[in-house]
């Protein structure tokens, strides 16, 4: 507790230990300590309604556009949408280490799970994933060039995944890390500035409160639309 | 709010993954009282918290050696020692947790109400169901109870209509076999007048042969001779017989 308080402005993205001792498996299970598990009954308190109806509520949204086959990946969609936006959402809270804004981590959900979705259209309806690579109506000259570029685009697609999602979290906790050291420094210097940057600072913790809840959803909408194109 | 947290799932962690499968069945040792129908027990009020995260149990604690004030002077003086201290050091994430709390509580003190009450009408739309269906089963029963003794009220009856049935078809059957007699008789009477007419047919036939067989023979056996003497009789009979009524005429 002692030495790392005097925090330079990288410090919240390195690895988290303690005396020696590596935190990173707890930052990273942390979600699961705070969710309870469902009840015998049948009317629940409040939070365990407010779980229930999300996770359900969740589940049926994004399982709606997918045909039943891909209904196995229910579970695991929510489960990571679950995991994100807990995750994103812990994040904001002083002196927490986000896991999510390490890019280790983001592709090591993004690279498996898109190679699923890729694999599975290749093994159960290959024309159509192959079809999948050129959009219908393109004018006859630009077949093979449209090819590559939906190849390329094929292949990004965990990259853009992964840093989208790296990119938002990291870029939104620096920028809070920033104007708070700004609105630190200007509190000695010139304190009404310090007021204004205060007041940027709570419109920005509004924003990235939205951020966080808003990327993970699209991380698994784009894995469900992914899912849905390969089913 | 979240020291509790800590405790609830350390008693969830207890039965989960690989203990969970055979917890059900080894915990039913330690049950006391037989699986019941009895309706469970509501759900236990949430733990009273003063300012939204300190259990009012830890007040209680401190309250027989320190007062009412003890916590809040605890509270105060442990800040100010760690800040004198430089233990906390104040950097750029006190700022950031003071606005994220202060966003934080502001969020809480304007949605909470609201979000509960949605919670609670959630459960409350949840439960009315239930007592709905409950309602409508039983109104099921109520009905069935009606409609059974309906049916057997019913079957008293059904003696009566038994015996109007029978009545029924043995008319039916009476009706019937009078409609075969009257035809047989009928058919009878058909053939034997047809025997009768064939025999008065057969006896006029006889006798008009026989009447025709005589006149022709008498016919024929009246010669000539017999002819002439026959109507020089009638003449000299008829000029008598004028004579007569001449002479009556004059008289």
């Amino acid at each position: 507790m002692v030495l790392t308080l005097i925090l330079g402005l990288f410090d919240q993205f390195f690895s988290p230990y303690f005396l020696g001792v590596p935190l990173l498996a707890i930052a990273i299970a942390a979600p699961w300590v705070l969710f309870p598990k469902p009840s015998n009954r049948v009317i629940n308190g409040r939070s365990l309604v407010a779980q229930n109806s999300f996770v359900l509520n969740f589940a049926k949204q994004i399982l709606l556009p997918l045909n039943v086959g891909a209904h196995k990946w229910a579970l695991l969609l929510t489960v990571l949408m679950v995991n994100l936006i807990t995750l994103n959402l812990l994040g904001l809270l002083p002196y927490t280490f986000t896991p999510t804004t390490q890019l280790p981590l983001n592709m090591g959900f993004a690279i498996p799970l898109w190679l699923a979705t890729v694999v599975i259209g290749l093994r159960n309806q290959p024309t159509i994933a192959l079809g999948h690579l050129l959009p219908e109506g393109t004018p006859a000259p630009l077949i093979p060039v449209l090819i590559i570029i939906e190849t390329i685009s094929l292949f990004v697609r965990p990259f853009a995944l992964g840093v989208r999602l790296t990119a938002n979290l990291a870029a939104g906790h620096l920028l809070i890390q920033l104007l708070s050291s700004a609105t630190l420094f200007l509190i000695d210097q010139m304190w009404p500035v310090a007021i204004l940057t205060g007041l940027v600072m709570a419109l920005l913790t509004l924003l990235e409160l939205a951020v966080a809840a808003i990327q993970a959803y699209v991380f698994v909408l784009l894995l469900s639309l992914y899912l849905q194109e390969n089913t | 709010m979240l020291s509790r947290v800590i405790a609830v799932s350390a008693s969830g962690l207890k039965s989960t993954a690989p203990l969970g499968a055979g917890l059900i069945q080894a915990s039913r040792s330690l049950h006391t009282s037989s699986p019941s129908l009895a309706p469970v027990p509501p759900l236990p009020e949430a733990g009273k918290v003063r300012h939204g995260i300190v259990p009012e149990e830890f007040f209680q604690l401190l309250y027989p050696k320190t007062g009412a004030t003890g916590p809040y002077m605890l509270g105060t003086g442990l800040s100010v020692w760690l800040l004198s201290k430089e233990l906390y050091v104040i950097n750029h994430e006190t700022v950031a947790a003071l606005t994220v709390g202060t966003v934080f509580v502001l969020a809480v003190k304007k949605f909470g109400p609201s979000f509960a009450s949605a919670m609670d009408k959630m459960e409350e739309e949840k439960a009315a169901w239930i007592e709905d269906v409950k309602d409508q089963a039983m109104a099921c029963y109520v009905d069935a109870i009606e409609e059974e003794k309906k049916e057997q009220w019913r079957v008293e009856g059904r003696s009566m209509l038994f015996d109007a049935k029978r009545n029924n078809v043995s008319m039916l059957l009476e009706t019937n076999y009078r409609e075969r007699l009257h035809h047989a008789n009928h058919e009878v009477k058909r053939r034997l007048d047809y025997q009768l007419a064939l025999q008065h047919l057969k006896v006029r036939m006889e006798k008009e042969h026989m009447v025709n067989w005589v006149e022709k023979n008498v016919v024929g056996s009246i010669t000539a001779q017999q002819e002439k003497e026959s109507i020089a009789k009638c003449i000299s009979d008829l000029n008598v017989l004028a004579k007569n009524i001449q002479a009556k005429a004059t008289a």
